[in-house]
């Protein structure tokens, strides 16, 4: 399972990277420190859609923070939930503040959850279960099975692949 | 220095750093994470969060000393700092920055001096303190030792 994991402080990076593949492999993370980059990783540049190269990186979550410099987390999620092509991939928002008001706008425009700062192993089970509810991919290469096929406990050795995560 | 007398330095300098309230439950949660895959890892997180709250101790520094502050870049690396403390477990230093919140939400150039006095105090404070910590691990494991657990 590839996350796209956005947040421009470094040391929040490095702990969801570490996080993230603790989990027996089940992730691999691609980090960027910008919700710019978080674009360009999902095939996407400001204000263009080249159809082309749409989630090329083939990323099954993003897990980006809020606040940050430039374009927030909020503004990446509505870019993603306004994208035809890429509306179906789960976006988690993540902040060190735990305001309601935020919470609920997030949620209102299709954030599939909002986790507190610091980031826990608990956030990582649930991150499993937003990314097992993800479509099959149109382009086929990634999800084999449909997920209810797939044993809640399967073990990731036996997986035909591990997905990859883009932690940018 | 034989390697049982190391342990028990460590562990208490350790458990004083806990009780100082200088480190919280998250700093354990990060040594929890470490395995020898990542042998390294709080030392590596550590580090960046001092390169990250030097960067930003001085930008905080320098747009303090405006003839004109611009509050909301304050506030902006406030809210980075107090992010990237609460994710080590530098409780003190979080601490301060939730004060230095309310002090640039009041526009008061005044507090936010003081409060970016305190930070820096603290900051140094516990880098200081874990620079000790580290150096502590480092001497058990040259003295053919394993640096004992805190949990």
């Amino acid at each position: 399972m590839r996350v796209l994991v956005v947040d421009d402080s470094p040391v929040d990076r490095k702990i969801a990277e570490m996080l993230l593949k603790k989990n027996g492999g089940m992730f691999e993370v691609i980090p960027v420190d910008s919700g710019i980059k978080a674009l360009e990783v999902l095939g996407l540049n400001e204000g263009k859609s080249e159809r082309t190269h749409i989630n090329e990186q083939k990323i099954d979550i993003v897990l980006t923070d809020y606040f940050m410099p430039h374009m927030t987390g909020y503004d990446l999620l509505k870019t993603v939930k306004e994208n035809s092509n890429l509306r179906s991939i789960p976006v988690v928002m993540m902040s060190s503040e735990n305001d309601p008001e935020i919470i609920s706008s997030c949620k209102g425009i299709g954030a599939e959850d909002f986790f507190v700062k610091p980031f826990k192993l608990k956030d990582v089970q649930r991150l499993r279960t937003y990314a097992a509810k993800t479509p099959m991919c149109k382009h086929g290469t990634k999800r084999k099975l449909p997920v209810d096929v797939i044993p809640e406990n399967s073990s990731y050795e036996s997986c035909p692949r591990v997905p990859k995560v883009a932690v940018a | 220095m034989e390697i049982g007398n190391l342990q028990r330095r460590y562990l208490d300098f350790a458990s004083t750093l806990f009780h100082e309230g200088f480190l919280d439950n998250q700093f354990t949660q990060l040594q929890q994470l470490q395995d020898e895959s990542s042998p390294e890892f709080v030392l590596e997180v550590v580090t960046l969060f001092f390169e990250d709250s030097e960067k930003l101790l001085d930008e905080l520094s320098r747009t303090l000393n405006q003839q004109a502050v611009d509050f909301k870049k304050v506030d902006a690396h406030v809210h980075q700092l107090k992010g990237s403390s609460a994710s080590i477990g530098a409780q003190r230093v979080k601490n301060v920055c939730v004060a230095f919140r309310n002090c640039c939400e009041e526009m008061n150039q005044e507090g936010c001096l003081r409060c970016l006095r305190q930070v820096r105090n603290e900051y140094f404070l516990v880098k200081n303190k874990l620079e000790t910590l580290f150096a502590l691990e480092q001497q058990i494991v040259a003295a053919g030792g394993s640096v004992p657990m805190m949990w």
